[in-house]
């Protein structure tokens, strides 16, 4: 018998798509230079941070000046002056109604 | 030679170089490292506030004031431009009614000094700051501080103390709530550390370090606002008018001990405490001692009818005049003398002889030990700072005479606060109550409450019932009956006790007082009026009992609390 062709198997050998590889390395190239743009961007926010920050901190500062101007003028001793002075006094006899 | 020569030059250049690069890579490292860090990371304290203390009712007592302090870089203010400053700040910051060129030749003063910095004023309002900022003065600053802001001004110092300096130079409370609440009261302070840039600026996405600051605790206090108001004005014109040196009262509420007011005369501006004199500081009523005299009675009496050795209507065998005792004479107050005295009426006209009977009949091991269960002798643990107690002599030091007087209150020191506790348990029914201020403590996330705390029970129920009787019979029929509420049922006692001077006791020196609760049948009160020293009068009678009854008076009112006859 003439052996024209051995027989063998073919080997089947997994080749990655060249697709995905592609799209890896755009997706990693992506990612560095969103990653860079962020930096870039974020980097100028430290002055509104700031900013924010002290505009926090003069808003709290304000709350606790008016609390306490509040309760100054809600004090026993504002409110005794006030009265007095629209013409205000003390109940001399108070009449009990059964 | 020579190759060998340059090679040994050039061995000896690079080890040169080795060591100075160990030097400055490993011996200087952290040093380096720390001097990197302190360009590129800088650290913001961030202050905790200090708590707040509020009225029972949720009024701020006090809290915190964020205020201003000015300073100048001198070097940077050119010489000609420094009164023309001067003046426009005066102008801007000068307060009402005070000399705007006193101020401004102060500044001059200031700015003209060779420094790189110099204070200016202090305690400047949000307001000027922004008004000073507008005008654009290079050199000038300013730096937040923070102080204690009272809006009742100085009332209820005594109860609250003051905030002052540590040796550290930081925020500490001293005396009253202030000092006895410093450590909830004052907070931790929290840190940032970032990573900045050239201008200084932090970067958000670089490394943030952050401990929060934790603010103090707030404090809700029993007082009641309207309640301290009404004392104080009471007690202060009554100071005036009865020339006495001091004057002070508390009341209390004798179920729960809690103290619904706290005054006392005279007193100081926790603002500006160190333009007072140190003596004021001290709050009398849980710090000065005195002898409570015939208010002291009611608890001898109290005893002694606890214990079953007299009834109200014992007869008194030695009252029929003067008691002679280890050589003294004991009179009654006004040399009166009734034969026939019942122990009910012994409280009713206070008399001594009728006491020293009374105590006869309980004995000194019994008296003693009632004077331990009323809580003299002891700290009652009331949440202030510098409450003191004088100390009661052993047992085996006391003679007769000693008995005797303590009976009616002399010889013997007490406290306001153990006073008042110490009726407070005639009003309640007979039990021992630990005082206390504050109601609650309060953060963010949690909410303390401090309840009410039997110490014990002295005397019976019914005992306390009977007490109760003659004190309301001393109110309607003794010598505070000119001046008593009518339509209301008042259980209360009198005292008038010598002060002692250099061993002997002065009889125009007095510490007049009235001790009572009221509505006598369900207290909703009971308080502790003192004057020490009236000039216009020494009895109690007519000093602290119109005051007690005035401010009982206008309680009724605001308690909605009816009369019943």
């Amino acid at each position: 018998m003439t052996i024209i062709k051995t027989f063998e198997p073919e080997e089947t050998t997994r080749k990655l798509p060249k697709v995905y590889i592609i799209l890896a390395i755009v997706g990693l190239v992506s990612l560095m230079l969103i990653e860079i743009w962020v930096n870039n961007t974020m980097i100028a926010y430290g002055e509104r941070f700031a900013k924010l920050t002290n505009a926090e901190k003069n808003l709290l500062m304000e709350n606790q000046i008016l609390e306490n101007e509040i309760a100054k003028r809600l004090s026993l001793t504002n409110l005794a002056s006030e009265s007095a002075q629209l013409g205000f006094s003390a109940a001399q006899s108070i009449l009990y109604v059964r | 030679m020579r190759i060998f020569l340059i090679k040994s030059f050039f061995v000896f250049l690079f080890l040169a170089i080795a060591v100075r690069l160990f030097y400055w890579q490993v011996i200087k490292a952290a040093y380096l490292q720390a001097q990197a860090e302190g360009q590129y990371f800088t650290d913001v304290k961030t202050q905790a506030q200090r708590g707040k203390i509020f009225f029972s009712d949720g009024a701020i007592l006090t809290s915190s004031n964020p205020s201003f302090s000015m300073f100048a870089n001198p070097k940077l203010i050119a010489k000609n431009q420094v009164a023309n400053m001067a003046y426009s700040l005066a102008k801007l910051l000068t307060e009402q009614g005070l000399d705007v060129d006193e101020l401004a030749k102060d500044l001059v003063f200031k700015l003209s000094k060779d420094l790189y910095w110099v204070r200016l004023k202090t305690n400047v309002s949000l307001e000027n700051k922004r008004a000073v900022e507008n005008l654009n003065f290079a050199g000038i600053g300013f730096e937040q501080t923070s102080g204690r802001f009272y809006p009742e001004g100085s009332s209820s110092a005594h109860l609250l103390g003051f905030v002052g300096s540590s040796e550290k130079g930081e925020s500490k409370g001293y005396f009253g709530l202030e000092g006895y609440y410093d450590g909830e009261l004052k907070g931790i302070s929290g840190l940032v550390r970032h990573e900045k840039d050239a201008l200084g600026l932090p970067i958000i996405i670089g490394n943030f370090l952050t401990s929060q600051a934790k603010n103090g605790k707030d404090l809700t206090l029993n007082l009641d606002r309207t309640v301290q108001y009404i004392v104080e004005q009471s007690l202060k014109s009554g100071l005036e008018k009865y020339g006495a040196k001091a004057a002070s009262a508390v009341v209390m509420d004798p179920k729960t001990g809690s103290i619904l007011a706290l005054a006392a005369f005279p007193n100081y501006d926790p603002k500006s405490y160190l333009n007072f004199p140190k003596e004021y500081y001290k709050d009398p009523i849980v710090a000065d001692q005195y002898e409570p005299g015939s208010t002291f009675k009611v608890l001898v009496m109290a005893a002694a009818l606890n214990e079953n050795v007299v009834k109200q209507d014992t007869k008194c065998d030695i009252c029929s005049g003067s008691v002679s005792l280890g050589g003294f004479i004991i009179r009654t107050w006004n040399n009166k003398y009734r034969p026939e005295l019942t122990a009910k009426e012994t409280i009713i006209h206070s008399d001594n002889t009728g006491m020293v009977f009374i105590s006869k009949k309980l004995g000194l091991d019994k008296f003693y030990s009632y004077l331990e269960n009323f809580g003299f002798g002891d700290l009652t643990d009331i949440d202030l700072q510098d409450e003191s107690s004088p100390d009661i002599r052993p047992k085996k030091g006391w003679k007769e005479i000693d008995l005797a007087t303590a009976s009616f209150g002399q010889g013997i020191a007490v406290t306001p606060i153990q006073m008042v506790r110490a009726v407070a348990a005639i009003a309640n029914g007979g039990y021992l109550m630990e005082p206390h201020i504050v109601k609650k403590i309060s953060d963010e996330n949690r909410v303390f409450e401090i309840k009410p705390i039997i110490v014990r029970q002295v005397i019976k129920e019914s005992t306390a019932q009977q007490v109760r009787e003659m004190m309301v019979a001393a109110v309607e029929e003794g010598e505070a009956k000119f001046t008593k509420t009518k339509g209301f049922k008042i259980a209360g006692k009198t005292g008038t006790a010598q002060i002692p001077v250099a061993g002997h006791y002065d009889p125009e020196k007095t510490i007049a007082s009235f001790v009572g609760f009221a509505p006598a049948d369900n207290p909703k009160f009971v308080m502790l009026v003192r004057y020490d020293q009236p000039s216009s009068s020494i009895f109690g009678a007519e000093t602290a009992a119109p005051t007690f009854f005035e401010i009982a008076k206008q309680l009724f009112t605001y308690y909605k609390i009816a009369p019943t006859e």
